[in-house]
């Protein structure tokens, strides 16, 4: 029996407008006062009217095209209807026909993951269950009603839960790129449900399983661990009962992260009916060409074409690359470094020093780089002075922390803390000398073993205090060894 | 004095001179609105302290020497689905009795603006579901000519307010037909705009890409007026139309009646129609072509499709727009149940009308799943033709005439009880807004009952300054705008 899981991924993610989707008020929901940021529009009274809010849209289609979608170049809004305490108007404005973008993909750990679309919509408000003088009460907060939501729909192209895993990542990396969410899945600015089957293959027939959909899924781990939870579950059930997908028996599950486990929420998916109707109160979204180039011109170098650019021109190796290109500031941060066009050998020492020194440093004291901080005259001159071997990797690794806080010239420190690599061979020969007399059982057991050497350069560079060229270090102690 | 027989502009002008005060005025309608509405039942709320504090108001500026809005000293009466902050707004549904809205609606603040004195809010068929307010949930508003009769709907409380002298004009709304009907049965003028002319914010909404506010008035001068206000753009409203408003006032003179093509569609004067009405209507088409107009048969073929193209998208948006009224946020509703649905389904149960339901149900139906292309797309593809055919027409002639309605007012009680005859009385008024042009609707006449008959002039889009100038001109030719009801 051979299992195939297939996996799609529906994403909510919350665009961090000024204003709500439909309505002026402000989009802001997290530690507000409750039911503070609303109006008529977003509470659903009588006679309210929504009026689309056109930089969402202009958002939806730039995240689109990051996703290598086409726009729709006109798109409509309809309505989704059902009843719910938090819906105010009883319908969600979504789009269903006519989404703003579509036909998209991306690659996550080099296999295509296709995109269906990406479509706007609106936030519900939040139900709030308390429990007050034994009673249990229900009180709803419409900050969040009306608050802009994207979706994006994947086709069921993923095949394992990390990778799910590394799709979710990706988008989010993308997101961030584009600045338009917060994208953050604690938060709740990033959500998602997976709906997952498995294609079985068993005495050379296949079979594939009733679809499930996975909803509240609410952390990264989650979503690892309910597909992988789901897909066992399948497994088992399919060997009890070999039931098959068929048009009907779609279920929604939920997933409790405390038991680490799916459980029923509703049955039979098929029949739950929206009655999707083109949305009267708001006339169809055309995008001219021009209005989509300009769109297209607002989108960042992206993630891939980062990472690729740092590979080609710089010679960095995939991983090194990755970890730069992670998070924009941080990419950003390394860009202004290194300048318009540096020179190869530049680059790839800075990136040395972003990754091997800044990064560490600021996940240390779990701060995110500060762009501002970033000189790149600093960076040209560490560079040059490492190059004149004035000053050892090592030594431009500890000065480039402190430049950063400081703001002060790297050579400069190393300059003020005597870190300015001796090249001097008269000088070195006189440390050297010292060094051998003063250790008489290294230089022995070099004799046994000329592997030995470091201890006596490790001697060496810390009576120059660092600042001795190691490799002539090495150079003079062999010569002068060898006489003894 | 008579305040029931001067216009908006010679209100405010009597004002200016001192002749009488906004006072004087108020306490008139008032009077009238004590003695006589018991029998008419035009109104839901009369906002007798709102009237007088606002006439107050203007009297001091008058006094002070302040500037004064263009409709100072006019009286209007407000359909009680437009949201009027701080006044309670029922759409006459028990659904939503007791809703005091904490906005008002965009064309009700702009009139207010220009010191109109809002008098009361008046019945209508609950969320204007209907055609003669018999499906209010709190009473049926009577004809002033004839108190057993119905006054035409869904404003009806509003036309027969005017009709009955209890203001100088008054809102109301046309999706079908519910201005130029009653106005029709009711003997005063009402226009219907251009979708989109007039915005729908903060008005309870019935079918969203149907509903049209507008006035109605006793002189199509007043109308103009009006209209010049209310029209524009609304950022609140995003079907709103951006077009620049003309100054229908002073156009009112300016089409020629000389060389005007008037169609005649076929359609709408078949034998279905009452001979006297058909006669009244003809007669007035008459007076056009004394004047030098032509009168051109013309055909609308897709309009026996009206009906049924409205009473599917209609109650499409409709059971939407209803979903709202839960009872958890406003109006009235029954708090003790088991569950959430069990609420909803109480509450809905108990203070939605018979025809709101009704058409919750329709419109449900003809948006499930399986149903859909069959009656929604299919009605909406036949809408595209009717609105081709009024342009396609309305580019051979300048406006078209017909009636309003095959009858004049018909006895309460007559048609309540089948509903498929109640949605015919729409039969002339829908296919206009089905392709969203205007219309204006306008006494020609009464029939041998002396109970009155209309005529509608209907434009292409956003020709309202056309048929408003047409409409005036009939109203120096004609004075049935003039008679009032013997009560």
């Amino acid at each position: 029996m051979k299992i195939t899981p297939i996996i799609g991924l529906e994403v909510h993610v919350e665009l961090k407008t000024k204003s709500k989707m439909f309505c002026g008020c402000n989009a802001e929901h997290f530690h507000v006062g409750p039911n503070t940021h609303t109006c008529p529009v977003c509470l659903g009274l009588p006679g309210a009217l929504p009026v689309p809010n056109i930089t969402a849209c202009q958002w939806c289609i730039k995240l689109g095209l990051a996703l290598g979608c086409t726009p729709n170049k006109t798109s409509f809004f309809e309505r989704k209807n059902y009843f719910y305490p938090d819906l105010a108007k009883g319908y969600q404005l979504t789009q269903l026909e006519k989404p703003f973008v579509v036909n998209g993909k991306i690659t996550v750990d080099g296999q295509e993951i296709r995109i269906n679309r990406a479509h706007m919509e609106e936030d519900t408000g939040k139900s709030v269950h308390i429990s007050e003088n034994g009673e249990d009460l229900t009180l709803i907060d419409y900050n969040r009603c009306g608050v802009p939501l994207v979706e994006i729909v994947s086709e069921p192209d993923i095949t394992s839960p990390q990778m799910a895993k590394n799709y979710l990542l990706k988008l989010q990396q993308i997101i961030r790129y584009l600045g338009i969410s917060d994208a953050d899945i604690e938060k709740g600015s990033m959500r998602c449900e997976p709906t997952v089957n498995l294609k079985i293959e068993e005495d050379g027939k296949e079979f594939f399983t009733p679809l499930a959909e996975i909803k509240n899924v609410a952390s990264l781990t989650g979503v690892l661990n309910a597909i992988q939870f789901e897909i066992d579950r399948q497994t088992e059930e399919f060997t009890k009962t070999h039931q098959e997908k068929s048009k009907t028996n779609k279920t929604t599950r939920g997933w409790d992260a405390v038991k680490n486990q799916t459980f029923l929420q509703r049955e039979k998916e098929g029949s739950s009916d929206y009655r999707y109707f083109p949305e009267p109160d708001i006339p169809h979204i055309t995008f001219t060409d021009d209005q989509i180039a300009e769109i297209k011109k607002s989108i960042p170098e992206l993630p891939d074409e980062k990472v690729a650019r740092y590979k080609k021109d710089f010679g960095l190796n995939d991983y090194d690359a990755n970890l730069i290109a992670q998070d924009i500031t941080f990419a950003a941060s390394f860009d202004k470094a290194v300048g318009q066009k540096p020179d190869p050998k530049m680059a790839k020492f800075a990136a040395n020093l972003f990754i091997g020194s800044l990064k560490t440093q600021l996940n240390e004291t779990q701060e995110e780089i500060n762009i501002e901080k970033i000189n790149p005259e600093f960076f040209q001159n560490l560079f040059d002075s490492v190059s004149k071997s004035e000053i050892s990797v090592t030594v431009a690794k500890q000065v480039i922390i402190e430049s950063y806080q400081t703001g002060k010239d790297p050579v400069e420190i190393a300059k003020d803390k005597g870190l300015i690599q001796v090249s001097d061979s008269g000088e070195i020969e006189k440390i050297a000398q010292k060094i051998i007399s003063e250790n008489p059982k290294a230089v022995a057991d070099y004799k046994k073993n000329p592997m030995s050497i470091g201890f006596l350069i490790g001697q060496l560079m810390k009576a120059s205090g660092g600042s001795a060229n190691p490799s002539l270090a090495k150079e003079i102690l062999e010569k002068l060894l060898k006489k003894i | 004095m008579d305040f029931t027989k001067l216009t908006i502009n010679q209100l405010r002008q009597g004002l200016i001179d001192k002749k009488f005060t906004a006072t004087d005025i108020v306490q008139f309608f008032l009077e009238r609105i004590k003695t006589i509405d018991p029998q008419i039942k035009a109104f839901i709320t009369i906002t007798d302290k709102l009237a007088l504090k606002q006439a107050k108001n203007i009297d001091e500026r008058i006094k002070n020497g302040e500037p004064l809005g263009e409709l100072a000293g006019s009286v209007m009466a407000v359909k009680d689905i437009f949201l009027t902050k701080d006044i309670e707004t029922t759409a006459s549904s028990q659904v939503l009795k007791g809703y005091i809205p904490k906005y008002s609606s965009t064309v009700y603040q702009k009139l207010i603006d220009q010191d109109a004195i809002c008098i009361g809010k008046t019945n209508t068929d609950p969320f204007a579901f209907g055609g003669s307010t018999e499906n209010s949930g709190f009473f049926t508003t009577k004809n002033p000519y004839d108190l057993t009769r119905i006054p035409g709907g869904s404003s009806g409380g509003s036309a027969a307010a005017l009709a009955a002298g209890f203001c100088t004009f008054a809102l109301g709304t046309d999706t079908g037909g519910s201005i130029r009907l009653p106005a029709s049965l009711c003997g005063v003028s009402g226009l219907k705009p251009t979708y989109g002319l007039n915005s729908r914010y903060g008005i309870t909404a019935m079918a969203s890409s149907f509903d049209c506010p507008g006035v109605f008035g006793n002189f199509i001068e007043d109308i103009a007026t009006l209209t010049n206000i209310t029209a524009g753009q609304d950022l609140h409203d995003a079907t709103s139309s951006t077009n620049p408003i003309p100054d229908y006032q002073s156009l009112l003179d300016k089409v020629d009646l000389k060389g005007l093509k008037i169609g005649l569609p076929k359609e709408y004067f078949t034998d279905d129609i009452n001979p006297e009405v058909k006669d009244s209507v003809m007669a007035a088409a008459k007076e056009f072509e004394k004047r030098g107009a032509k009168l051109i048969n013309v055909s609308l073929p897709n309009t026996n499709l009206g009906i049924a193209v409205y009473y599917i998208l209609v109650p499409s948006e409709i059971s939407a727009n209803m979903a709202r009224y839960d009872g958890i946020r406003f109006g009235q509703s029954l708090p003790d149940a088991p569950d959430i649905i069990s609420y909803y389904m109480a509450t809905r149960g108990k203070f939605m009308e018979p025809e709101v339901k009704r058409r919750i149900m329709i419109g449900t139906y003809a948006l499930s799943s399986g149903y859909y292309d069959a009656y929604y797309t299919k009605a909406a593809k036949v809408r595209t033709l009717i609105k081709k055919e009024f342009t396609d027409v309305l580019s051979q002639v300048d406006v078209i005439l017909a009636p309003v309605s095959s009858t004049t007012a018909w006895k309460i009680g007559e048609k309540v009880n089948d509903p498929l005859k109640m949605y015919l009385v729409d039969a002339y008024t829908v296919c206009i807004n089905v392709a969203g042009v205007p219309s204006i609707a306008l006494p020609c006449g009464f029939d041998s009952q002396n109970l009155p008959i209309g005529f509608q002039l209907i434009g292409n889009f956003f020709e309202e300054s056309k048929i408003l100038s047409i409409a005036h001109q009939y109203q120096q030719i004609a004075d049935f705008h003039l008679q009032k009801p013997k009560i």
